[in-house]
């Protein structure tokens, strides 16, 4: 547990420089600042691990870092997305808490094969602690001379800055991370243009996730293959699982990929006195629910999740017992979305209220026979049929919910309360 | 008024922006205004905020508006931002918020009559491992039960 | 570029890589719906209308930024298609109010057709409708906002052609509002063009607000005829008045957009002075005449008055029509008189003063540098200046001289300050620097002549471009040397490769030019007719107190006992009726058929949209009957079409010469003076335009004055300089005062 992104986690200073060169730190920077290592070597070392971005979708990181046109004249950014909005998710707060030199010597090494010399990484603006960490450790990183134009007097320049969000769940999907960057409202972008060739400013740029840059030093130094060995076929290295919800010990766990569910389960602490497993969101909020059952049997990686009908997604694991209305909950990430919808396009700006409020109604107890119908209906009619990947993210727990949970619904519509005793 | 101290902050801010970029400051500039304003935005602090960047007055009204973290009527002194989403949920927020709202005697969205403090439910702020939690200032607290609350109460000043 | 192939609705087809699907659908006539995409506006794929299936592709995918690719199997109206577009439809009518039997849009709305065909009957949704709280954005633009759509068309049209960010999206989510910054209303001169992009009824026109429904008007085609352009329009039209006007597509002249003036200015037709009867003055009292009363009192008493033709003066405005232009000056030269003029508010009338333009309005948009000289372009000519901005968005540089800083909405590079008398000093000084660039000898009277660094950088980036333009602006005109800039400007362009644009020719000028509705050698220009011995007066749509450089000497002269005056004018004022003898009511814009030069030549001719109020007739007519009663030859038209036949095949004689008689302005002080109309009180009708007066333009009211020459003249901020509250500051050059107001020169 805990190798590569929190292996640092239990030393008495984790966010140091001393502590970060102590185990490793900036080891391949300084091979990268010395010339010894090309960026054909990294991105071929990057493909062999097997690491793709954590930030969601599960894009294989090499694969994306050569889509840049590197050798197209003019300037290109890397950004890092340190967002981190989904409802679950918390696992990069810490990585900026206590491990921010992976996160600078990740976005360098990133820019130094992408020929890019700026980096921005956009950590969101409640995150004020890890953001006093994150600027402590770039202000460590460039006195150590790591950083900078023309860095110890050689060819290679890189020049990071941290931006801070203020408050839109919207700013993690990339390209609204983009706009919000470049000082406007967080509104996604449509693709074509990928950022790759029109990113920030216009210029090519590549988004990672937090965690996806945390893990790019010890891949280098410590090899692709031994990374891509510690998870599974699809998924190698390790994850960071935030563990929340109806368990004794919620908590982050970086385990490798492929870690039953059940043991990341137990290292939660397991369930509460005299309760049982009830559901399971395993990637964050915009992921489908599981039945117990299914989330039993899987393992934490790519592939057995979506095989048990859902995702990896940020690693955002959430436990439901069964003291857990899901009416109640699920109105609650209904909301969640109505408040987070851009407002840009049509059917996200329209459908997240309307799938809301009649969820609402049925929690008031108002709810009517054909409201589950209505809401699966809505639900269809914004999948697909939007700008960015939140107006999927709205329905698709709607649509999962009713599917796993339909008398319990049918239950609340027709005696307007819930059917789960809530004693705890 | 934006003060020079506020405008030296968002001078620095300006400097991690290409040339021409300074735009990209906005955000940044609405939260320095804003604290400096005490917790709050104006229509005419916007205006300068514009000038200042040289970018149209409606962009940043767009921006100050976008975000959740700008107010634009007075604030308490201190906002109570609870996380009601779903992590801290099924770990009893919804109880906790009630358990403030009669000990403070003020409804979410209310400021109490003394100006204190006010409570606000917010989506999910990104520390789903300590729930329930809240954000007063730039503090997070977490793993919050009600004598916790209570003694966090009490240093509110 | 290589050709791409790729199959649409069944059919194969070809287009350049980088084309939207859904401009080859228009280009094959494949309807497909849409609310955000507008050819001249920059893709936002927010209303996701547009959804077409692409196969390979799981989800249906916006046709107005998905650019085709190879081999593509694109289906508009599929089952995937359709069903995508009606969902969005669904959506998008939740919110909406379904209100169109009272909404102003309601006939002609996007929303209104797309349902028709995509909507569903019953919605299944059953929560309240969203409101959103109006607030009122000026006087041009009516907001229905809970109307909107959210399509962000308005948003992109400011910020991508009216050039200044106005509207916006507050707000996120569902809350989202379009509007503009906090209680600031609409400013740009182009703003109406937002009611023509809304494709619901959230914005409508203010002034048109229940004044018919849009199905009982008629269209029809015509020209707008406030500036250079001719902007092609639609009147519509209901019992017989111009109830609104709209933009018609003319890539070569006006595109997709009109200015606010051209699109506001009807309302002055139904100003409570419009000219309805013949009125003759009899021993001093104005009495209405029938047509034949008033026509034989008129053609006495120039008959009398002028004994000699050349006692006869014929003046217009620059607003006549070819035809009127045209009929005018053949009555005055037929009566044997060469007094004719249309130059009334230039100071300097020498008949050299005619440099040429030697771009088209298309090519503007396409230079790389402009120097601006003597121009408000923006306010004088909107939609020449939306051809400049849109050469700065691709690049071109621009440099303006003028006697105050104005506000563009593109990026200047260098603005220099210059007041009127040191105008052609400074182009002397950059003729100068150029001969010393391109290695040429400059002619001997230059030799004395200073050049200075903003001088060279001007001339530098003249030589530099290989595409520029030098615009020359109204208030040259009011400039004593004005043919001598013009000669300058001239010999510039020639030097540095540029092409010229003479925009001090504005209105329908060019008909004017056209005609020769100017004197010869023979014959007296306007000033010397007002001051010598000229007894009878033919004027045509002239305001007294407006139209005149120097409109003192001239209500003056039409005063005085032994001056006869006849004026043809669709309105009637306090100032005509004190100086004038005979009224004749003339139909007025829109009301007659004529004919409109515009900036690249072009003669556009339009037909009446309506006919005159009252007795009034078109103009052309009148002055045709007026000719006959004079008994004068070869007025035997029947139509208008006839007589812009011989106008425009007349050519007029070049063997003028100048006559050199400059005259001052009125006021004697060293201290030139530069009085600019606000852009909505340039001509009668524009003036009495009631919204267009109450925006921000048409209120402007201000002597600029810098803080040197207010010292001089000894006043302080807002004292009135000829009725106009001075504003002091340095934005004006020093020397000259710059008047920008709707007032009058009279005050
Ligand atoms: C609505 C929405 C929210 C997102 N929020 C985040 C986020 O908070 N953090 C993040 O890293 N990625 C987030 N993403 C995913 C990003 O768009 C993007 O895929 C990711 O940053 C790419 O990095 P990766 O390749 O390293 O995963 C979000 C996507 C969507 C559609
Ligand atoms: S799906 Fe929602 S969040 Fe994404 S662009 Fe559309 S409105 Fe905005
Ligand atoms: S027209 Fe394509 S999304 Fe609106």
């Amino acid at each position: 547990m805990n190798e590569v992104c929190f292996k640092n986690l239990d030393k008495e200073n984790p966010a140091s420089f001393a502590t970060y060169e102590s185990t490793g730190g900036y080891k391949v920077w300084r091979k990268v600042l010395n010339g010894e290592i090309s960026p054909e070597d990294i991105l071929a070392e990057l493909k062999a691990s097997g690491l793709r971005g954590r930030g969601g979708a599960g894009f294989p990181t090499g694969l994306k870092w050569s889509f840049m046109p590197r050798n197209q004249e003019g300037q290109k950014y890397v950004v890092c997305n340190s967002d981190e909005g989904e409802p679950g998710t918390c696992h990069d707060r810490d990585i900026l808490r206590y491990n921010p030199h992976s996160v600078i010597e990740g976005m360098a090494i990133a820019g130094y094969v992408m020929n890019a010399s700026v980096g921005y990484n956009y950590i969101r603006g409640e995150f004020m602690e890890p953001y006093y960490r994150f600027e402590e450790a770039l202000k460590d990183a460039y006195d150590a001379g790591l950083l900078g134009k023309d860095i110890q007097g050689g060819s290679v320049s890189f020049d990071l800055y941290t931006h801070l969000g203020a408050g839109a769940y919207i700013c993690g999907e990339e390209t609204a991370l983009l706009e919000s960057l470049e000082g406007k409202k967080g509104q996604p972008r449509f693709k074509p243009p990928f950022p790759a060739n029109v990113g920030l400013y216009g210029k090519p740029t590549t988004i990672n996730n937090t965690e996806t840059f945390a893990n790019v030093p010890d891949i280098l130094s410590r090899g692709g293959k031994w990374f891509a060995d510690l998870g599974v076929e699809n998924s190698g290295g390790t994850k960071c699982f935030s563990v929340t919800g109806n368990v004794k010990k919620p908590a982050n766990f970086e385990v490798p990929m492929g870690t039953p569910f059940a043991k990341l389960l137990e290292l939660a602490g397991g369930l509460k006195e005299g309760r049982t497993l009830k559901a399971v969101i395993p990637g964050g909020s915009s992921t489908p629910l599981l039945t117990a059952d299914t989330a039993m049997k899987m393992t934490m990686d790519y592939d057995s999740i979506a095989n048990a009908g859902s995702m990896l997604g940020a690693g955002s694991v959430i436990i439901m017992d069964d003291s857990t209305c899901m009416v109640k909950t699920l109105t609650r990430l209904a909301h969640f979305y109505y408040d987070e919808s851009c407002g840009q396009c049509t059917p996200c700006r329209e459908g997240t209220g309307w799938l809301y409020r009649v969820l609402q109604r049925i929690l008031d107890g108002n709810g009517k026979n054909e409201d589950l119908d209505l809401l699966l209906s809505v639900q269809g009619k914004i999948i697909g049929n939007t700008i960015c990947a939140l107006g999927d993210a709205a329905a698709t727990p709607v649509e999962s919910f009713i599917r796993h949970f339909r008398p319990e619904f049918e239950y609340y519509i027709k005696h307007g309360k819930s059917m789960v005793e809530v004693n705890v | 008024m934006i003060s020079d101290q506020a405008k030296k902050e968002i001078d620095f801010w300006i400097t991690k922006y290409p040339e021409g970029r300074q735009s990209s400051a906005v955000m940044q500039a609405l939260t320095i205004v804003q604290n400096e304003n005490g917790g709050s935005l104006t229509g005419d602090l916007m205006r300068e905020i514009a000038d200042h960047l040289q970018m149209p007055a409606i962009s940043v009204q767009e921006v100050a508006t976008f975000y959740e973290n700008y107010n634009h009527k007075p604030v308490a002194k201190h906002t109570i931002r609870f996380c009601h989403n779903i992590s801290c949920m099924l770990n009893g927020s919804d109880d906790l918020i009630s358990y403030l709202e009669k000990k403070l005697q003020v409804k979410t969205g209310e400021i109490s009559k003394d100006g204190l403090v006010s409570v606000k439910k917010v989506e999910c702020l990104g520390a789903c491992v300590g729930g329930p939690m809240c954000q007063i200032g730039d503090q997070y607290y977490e793993h919050l039960t009600p004598s916790k609350l209570d003694n966090i109460l009490d240093d509110l000043k | 570029m290589s050709e791409i192939e790729f199959e649409i609705d069944g059919k194969l087809v070809t287009a350049n890589p980088g084309d939207s699907i859904i401009s080859i659908a228009d280009r094959e006539g494949i309807d497909v719906p849409r609310f955000c995409y507008h050819k001249k506006l920059s893709v936002a794929a927010n209303c996701r209308m547009c959804l077409v299936d692409i196969e390979g592709s799981p989800k249906a995918q916006p046709a107005c930024s998905t650019p085709v690719a190879n081999g593509m199997k694109i289906h508009t109206r599929n089952d995937k298609a359709k069903s995508a577009q009606k969902a969005v439809m669904e959506f998008l009518l939740i919110n909406h109010p379904l209100d169109c039997p009272i909404c102003d849009q309601g006939g002609e709305c996007e929303l209104q057709d797309v349902a028709m065909e995509y909507g569903t009957d019953v919605s299944k949704f059953n929560l309240g409708k969203r409101i959103v709280a109006d607030k009122g954005i000026g006087a041009l633009i009516q907001t229905d906002m809970t109307r909107c759509i959210h399509c962000t068309r308005c948003v992109r049209f400011g910020a991508e052609v009216a050039g200044i960010v106005e509207m916006g999206g507050t707000g996120r989510g569902e809350d989202v509002k379009i509007e503009p910054f906090l209680t600031e209303g609409i400013q740009s001169e182009l703003s109406g063009n937002m009611i023509d992009v809304c494709p619901v009824g959230a914005l409508t026109s203010k002034p048109f607000r229940y004044e018919a429904r849009t199905w009982q008007m008629s269209a029809v085609e015509t020209i707008a005829r406030h500036d250079l352009v001719g902007s092609n329009i639609y009147t519509q039209t209901y019992r017989g008045k111009v109830k609104r006007v709209v933009a018609r597509d003319n890539e070569l002249v006006n595109e997709t957009w009109i200015s606010d003036r051209d699109r506001f200015s009807y309302e002055g037709l139904n100003h409570e002075s419009r000219a309805l009867h013949p009125k003759i003055k009899k021993n001093n009292k104005w009495q209405e005449a029938s047509w034949e009363a008033a026509l034989d009192f008129a053609v006495n008493g120039l008959k009398k008055n002028a004994q000699n033709a050349n006692q006869l003066g014929v003046l217009a405005s620059k607003n006549s029509t070819l035809e009127e232009y045209y009929l005018m000056q053949k009555l005055a030269r037929s009566f044997g008189s060469e007094n004719i003029d249309y130059r009334l508010d230039k100071a300097d009338l020498s008949i050299r003063n005619k440099m040429l333009s030697s771009i088209t309005l298309a090519e503007m948009e396409s230079v790389d540098h402009a120097l601006i000289v003597n121009s408000y372009l923006r306010l004088e000519q909107p939609m020449i200046n939306h051809r400049i901005r849109k050469a700065t968005l691709n690049g071109a540089s621009v440099n303006t001289i003028n006697n105050k800083k104005f506000d563009f909405n593109y990026r200047t590079d260098l603005e220099v300050l210059c007041s009127p008398q040191k105008t052609l000093l400074m182009l002397q000084s950059i003729l100068k620097s150029l001969h010393n660039k391109t290695k040429t000898t400059a002619p001997k009277n230059l030799s004395k002549i200073k050049i200075d660094d903003s001088q060279n950088k001007i001339a530098d980036d003249l030589i530099a471009a290989e595409k520029p333009v030098i615009i020359l602006g109204e208030h040259v005109n009011s400039n004593i040397s004005s043919s001598d800039i013009t000669d300058v400007i001239s010999e510039i362009a020639a030097l540095a490769n540029a092409k010229i644009a003479n925009l001090s020719l504005s209105g329908n000028s060019l008909s004017a030019e056209k005609v020769g509705f100017k004197p010869s050698i023979k014959g007296q220009n306007a000033a010397s007719m007002l001051s010598e011995n000229t007894k009878a007066f033919l004027l045509m749509d002239i305001d007294l107190n407006y139209d005149f450089i120097n409109s003192k000497l001239a209500t003056d002269t039409f005063n005085k006992d032994d001056v006869f005056v006849v004026s043809l004018n669709s309105f009637e004022d306090e100032a005509a009726l004190i100086n004038l003898d005979v009224l004749l009511p003339m139909a007025g814009l829109y009301e007659s058929s004529g004919t409109h030069i515009n900036f690249d030549g072009v003669a556009q001719s339009f037909s009446a949209s309506v006919k005159g109020p009252g007795d009034s007739k078109p103009g052309w007519k009148i002055i045709k009957v007026l000719a006959d009663l004079l008994e004068l030859k070869g007025f035997d038209y029947t139509d208008s079409s006839q007589v812009a036949d011989d106008a425009l095949s007349i050519a007029v004689s070049e063997d003028n010469e100048p006559i050199e008689k400059n005259i001052k302005d009125s006021d004697d002080s060293q201290i030139a003076i530069h009085w600019q109309y606000s852009p909505y009180a340039i001509d009668g009708v524009t003036r009495r335009a009631k919204a267009l007066q109450e925006t921000q333009i048409g209120k402007m009211n201000d002597a600029f004055i810098s803080v040197a020459t207010a010292k001089e003249l000894q006043l302080t901020e807002g004292d009135l300089y000829h009725g106009v509250p001075v504003s002091i500051n340095e934005t004006i050059a020093e020397g000259c005062v710059f008047v920008h107001t709707y007032q009058s020169r009279k005050g």
